[in-house]
């Protein structure tokens, strides 16, 4: 059974993160880079059905510069059996948006043929939950998005589907397919250190898209936005501050509540 | 980061008569077991606050003669010129960093035994010390009076010899000018005795000539309980409090407010389980707002919170925060606050270790957050600065995440290791803290005199500041909810391996009293417990209830606190003389007492099970043991002693061929899983050996400073070369 997982190296946001002075993005300097917390589900996902399976290899994807081959390391220290980045100069000018980063995964995914593909939801610096499912359109796969349970039945996967107000759906799903799997799925192992020393003699490929067959103005058509401009959101207003006793903040705060209830 | 903006009247300097604080940072005097004799412990300790900030930093009380000795507690002195020579250490290293030095000039009166000096001390009439043993003093007469204020005024000369900018008249924690003050002392009939006038006198008199000899170059301060907590028998905010302040106010530069007394100055230093943050205001915050004063203010309250302190100042409560326990756990806040670091900054979990080495009497301070305290000279620790070890190449795996493993990784992630692993079995880091944050309470009233049992919850600062330092460490992995055997630490590829996996309460009843288990004791029974499962709420417990304490700390006293609030019948039986003695040295046990009386505890001191059956225990008195008595009782917990979980590290050790073949130098033990102990020194343990890591033998300590007298000729390098060699310390 072969396995692939797109992942990606996303940087660590918090509230002391700065956005570039023309809004074109958030400022990189000082940022720190960790791999998406999705993604830790989904490649938990995917050693643990080769596990189950006895055989098979799990491949770790990723479209990224230099910065992203620490999140393939990362996937392979924790098992992980191959890594390809993806990479060119073409793709550092214009940031590809999902749709685009989609078009690339699928040229790589599809040479690999693989049986499953199990992506994360979405990534927590962009948020935006779509390269899963366009790869899956890209590819012609069928696809279930925010998986939360899962379960191999011979060629075919039972699965479970996060739904809003706590439905579940449940679905049979016959291979080859993509999945995009939620956190709180599994719960992902980390790599020792000695698996973290050992990554750096796996293979892990770096291609470029002329490798893939694409070229820049292929994958810059299949872009589905454009960034304008990033800002932070007006000041609202609204905001009380409490003083006085412990009691008496904790009585201003229920009579707040209880006011704003109705 | 920058500092916010609502933080800058914090960093606005003030004049205190004719010097200048750079900012409203003040260390007030607080004892560290330095004293004159450990000039090298007592100028980096205090120095190193003045790096990280403070305005103003003091002496501890500072005995002006032989008379004023408070062997075996550790106070400065100030009696002659090889104390000025060893206080001006101390001054010099203060004023290189930018702040004023202050010395808080003591004469005990009957609170001084004088064991080492076999001096007679003086007090206004001769009633014992209320605490001291057996301590009378000899009442002065108005020729005691004028000469006893002599050494007063040749102190501050030696002290402004020495370079203090600030010059303290101490009286509070009912010290001689507070006992002619107080008719809880004064008993006197003539001129310094009666009226609010004439007990005053001996205290304006000592002001008037101290100003009159160092006023002009030495801002004046005056330490002042503004209520003494015993009603009309002594000083009430109300009355004398506020009258004193308006009699000598003109005479003082600034006034540094408490409450309370020496015999229970928990009420001032108070315990985080029974006071919370800025607790005197009541008190001391009246001064101000009563418009007593036009001198600068300095009070306390175990205040971390920088919005706190600016409430504090804006409000009018103190013009200046002052500070003993929070700058022992962090010398940096003021910094930290100015640089906008609020989540480094290492709050103080109001536990009192510190205090409790100094009651004790000789050891130096500890912290229990800051591992470097009373280590900056004799070992050349600085609470912000580690220098990269130098096998720093070397992968760690720290193997438990409670205060001895948490520190440890912090320490080793902040010396540069390549890679550090800290794995920790249960779902979140803190270990023991975990649980023991959640005893100390009882059932809320409040009617503990002054405060409240609030439990232990403070103590999550433990977990909160590592947890913090360590999410910042890049080269520091957590991870939680893997439990290792043998066989993972030797895959695991770290070439140093570390395990910190705590302790557990005997089941057997094994002690310290008998040195043996307790027939019948089985705590895998349904009926009987270890303290961590009275927290865990797994065992359902009876109404009557037996706890067995007998390891002197909070554990047992805690447990019957929890249960004797929650409506339980407890009986509450030590070997020792009292419960919890430990207790008295952090100033807890008085306000611990008063709840345990107040929730009908039966407290039996003197007194061992030798056998527990289905409800009956049989105890008898450890020193007539024909004197039985049976406890009836539904419920047993058994707080006896603790064991060390090292299993881990006995079995990884078994094999050192194996260990080599995996490449493993070395396998540590820290903390309980070492032997069982406070938290204090569970976190200095892993601190230690983290800062040795890179030594020759790591697992033994290399040798300190020690600030004894070498005999025959000898000069600062024959201490200090040691301390040449360690980078963090600047060496003045």
């Amino acid at each position: 059974m072969k396995i692939v997982v797109p992942v990606k190296q996303v940087a660590a946001l918090d509230d002391e993160c700065e956005l570039l002075g023309d809004g074109s993005g958030v400022d990189p300097d000082g940022l720190e880079w960790e791999l998406n917390e999705w993604d830790t589900f989904s490649l938990e996902a995917a050693l643990a059905l080769r596990e189950a399976a006895g055989e098979g290899e799990v491949v770790a994807i990723t479209v990224g510069d230099e910065e992203a081959e620490e999140g393939l390391l990362s996937a392979l220290a924790k098992g992980a059996d191959r890594g390809l980045r993806i990479w060119d100069d073409e793709l550092a000018g214009a940031a590809p948006d999902a749709l685009a980063v989609a078009r690339v995964l699928a040229a790589a995914v599809g040479r690999e043929s693989p049986d499953l593909v199990l992506c994360g939801v979405q990534s927590s610096d962009a948020v935006n939950s779509a390269t899963g499912v366009a790869l899956a359109g890209h590819l012609g796969l069928a696809h279930v998005a925010v998986v939360k349970g899962l379960e191999r039945d011979g060629s075919a996967l039972t699965v479970e589907r996060e739904l809003e107000g706590g439905l579940v759906e449940r679905l049979r799903v016959a291979l080859p397919a993509l999945l995009t799997i939620q956190t709180g799925i599994n719960e992902p192992r980390y790599a020792t250190l000695r698996a973290i020393k050992q990554a750096r003699q796996k293979p892990l490929e770096l291609q470029t898209l002329a490798d893939l067959g694409l070229d820049g103005a292929q994958v810059a058509s299949a872009s589905g936005s454009r960034r304008r401009r990033l800002a932070p959101p007006d000041r609202g207003g609204g905001a009380e501050m409490l003083d006085g006793s412990i009691a008496e903040v904790a009585a201003r705060i229920a009579s707040l509540v209880k006011e704003r209830l109705g | 980061m920058a500092r916010d903006p609502k933080h800058d009247i914090l960093f606005e300097p003030i004049q205190i008569g004719p010097k200048t604080l750079r900012n409203r940072f003040y260390q007030v005097p607080h004892c560290n077991g330095a004293g004159s004799e450990k000039p090298g412990m007592q100028a980096y300790n205090r120095g190193m606050k003045a790096e990280g900030g403070w305005a103003g930093v003091c002496t501890e009380y500072c005995s002006i003669s032989p008379e004023s000795d408070d062997t075996s507690r550790v106070s400065a002195r100030i009696w002659d010129e090889g104390d000025v020579r060893n206080l001006a250490a101390m001054c010099d290293r203060l004023h290189d960093f930018g702040a004023l030095a202050g010395i808080e000039m003591w004469y005990g009166g009957p609170h001084a035994p004088c064991m080492e000096t076999r001096a007679t001390p003086r007090g206004p009439s001769q009633i014992p010390s209320e605490f001291e043993i057996n301590i009378h003093p000899r009442h002065m007469d108005e020729d005691d009076i004028v000469e006893v204020q002599q050494m007063y005024v040749d102190a501050a000369l030696r002290a402004q010899e020495a370079g203090f900018d600030i010059v303290y008249v101490y009286g509070a924690h009912s010290y001689l000018p507070l006992q002619f003050l107080s008719p809880f002392y004064n008993k006197r009939t003539d001129r310094y005795g009666g009226s609010f006038e004439n007990r005053a006198r001996f205290w304006k008199e000592c002001l008037e000539k101290v100003r009159e000899a160092v006023g002009d170059d030495c801002a004046i301060a005056s330490r002042f309980a503004v209520d003494t907590l015993y009603g009309s028998s002594g000083i009430q905010v109300g009355e004398d409090g506020v009258r004193f302040v308006e009699y000598v106010d003109e005479l003082v530069d600034l006034w540094d407010l408490t409450v309370g007394d020496i015999a229970e100055w928990g009420q001032n230093a108070g315990p985080s389980r029974f006071f919370e943050e800025n607790h005197e205001k009541p008190f001391t915050g009246q001064i101000k707002a009563g418009d007593h004063t036009n001198k600068p203010v300095v009070g306390v309250g175990r205040i971390t919170n920088p919005d706190t302190m600016v409430a504090i100042i804006k409000s009018g409560q103190f013009d200046i925060i002052g500070a003993a326990r929070p700058s022992i756990s962090d010398p940096f806040l003021p910094n930290k606050i100015s640089e906008g670091r609020l989540d480094d900054v290492r709050e103080c979990i109001g536990c009192n270790q510190c205090i409790s080495r100094w009651e004790i009497g000789g050891p130096p301070l500890v912290c229990t957050q800051n591992a470097t305290a009373g280590e900056e000279y004799r070992r050349g620790w600085h609470p912000e600065k580690f220098h990269p070890a130098a096998n720093r190449d070397r992968g760690v795996l720290v193997i438990g995440a409670g205060p001895a493993g948490m520190e440890c990784a912090m320490v080793l992630g902040k010396r540069e290791m390549a890679a550090v692993h800290l794995v920790e079995a249960g779902k979140e880091i803190g270990g023991c803290v975990n649980w023991i944050s959640l005893l100390g309470h009882s059932d809320g009233k409040e009617n503990l005199a002054r405060g409240t049992a609030r439990g232990l919850g403070e103590w999550t600062r433990i977990v909160n500041y590592r947890q913090i330092q360590l999410d910042k460490l890049t080269n520091v992995e957590v991870h939680t909810g893997s439990k290792l055997s043998a066989q993972d630490v030797l895959d695991y590829g770290a070439e140093i391996v570390i395990v910190a996996t705590g302790c557990h309460f005997a089941t057997d009843g094994l002690n310290p009293a008998t040195h043996a288990p307790i027939e019948g004791a089985d705590a895998s029974l349904d009926w009987q417990l270890t303290p961590d499962e009275v927290v865990a709420g797994t065992k359902t417990i009876g109404n009557r209830v037996l706890v067995l304490e007998n390891e002197g700390y909070f554990m047992g006293a805690s447990v019957a606190q929890k249960l004797a609030g929650a409506g339980h019948e407890v009986h509450l039986l030590t070997q020792m003389g009292d419960i919890a003695g430990y207790m008295e040295y952090t100033l807890e046990a008085p306000m611990l007492h008063r709840d345990l009386h107040r929730l009908g505890v039966n407290i039996r001191p003197y007194t061992m099970l030798e056998k527990i059956e289905p409800g009956a225990c049989h105890a008898y008195n450890v020193w007539h043991e024909a004197h039985k008595e049976v406890f009836e009782v539904d419920t047993v917990v058994l707080c006896t002693q603790r064991q060390s979980n090292d299993e881990l590290y006995r079995e990884l050790k078994s094999d050192k061929r194996r260990l080599q073949a995996e490449g493993i130098e070395n396998v540590f033990l820290i903390g309980d899983a070492s032997a069982p102990r406070m938290i204090v020194d569970s976190i200095f343990d892993g601190h230690r050996l983290a800062r040795e890591i890179d030594s020759p033998n790591p697992a033994m300590p290399l040798p300190f400073i020690r600030e004894r007298r070498l005999w025959g000729e000898a000069s600062n390098d024959d201490y200090r070369s040691q301390l040449l060699n360690t980078p963090d310390v600047v060496v003045a």
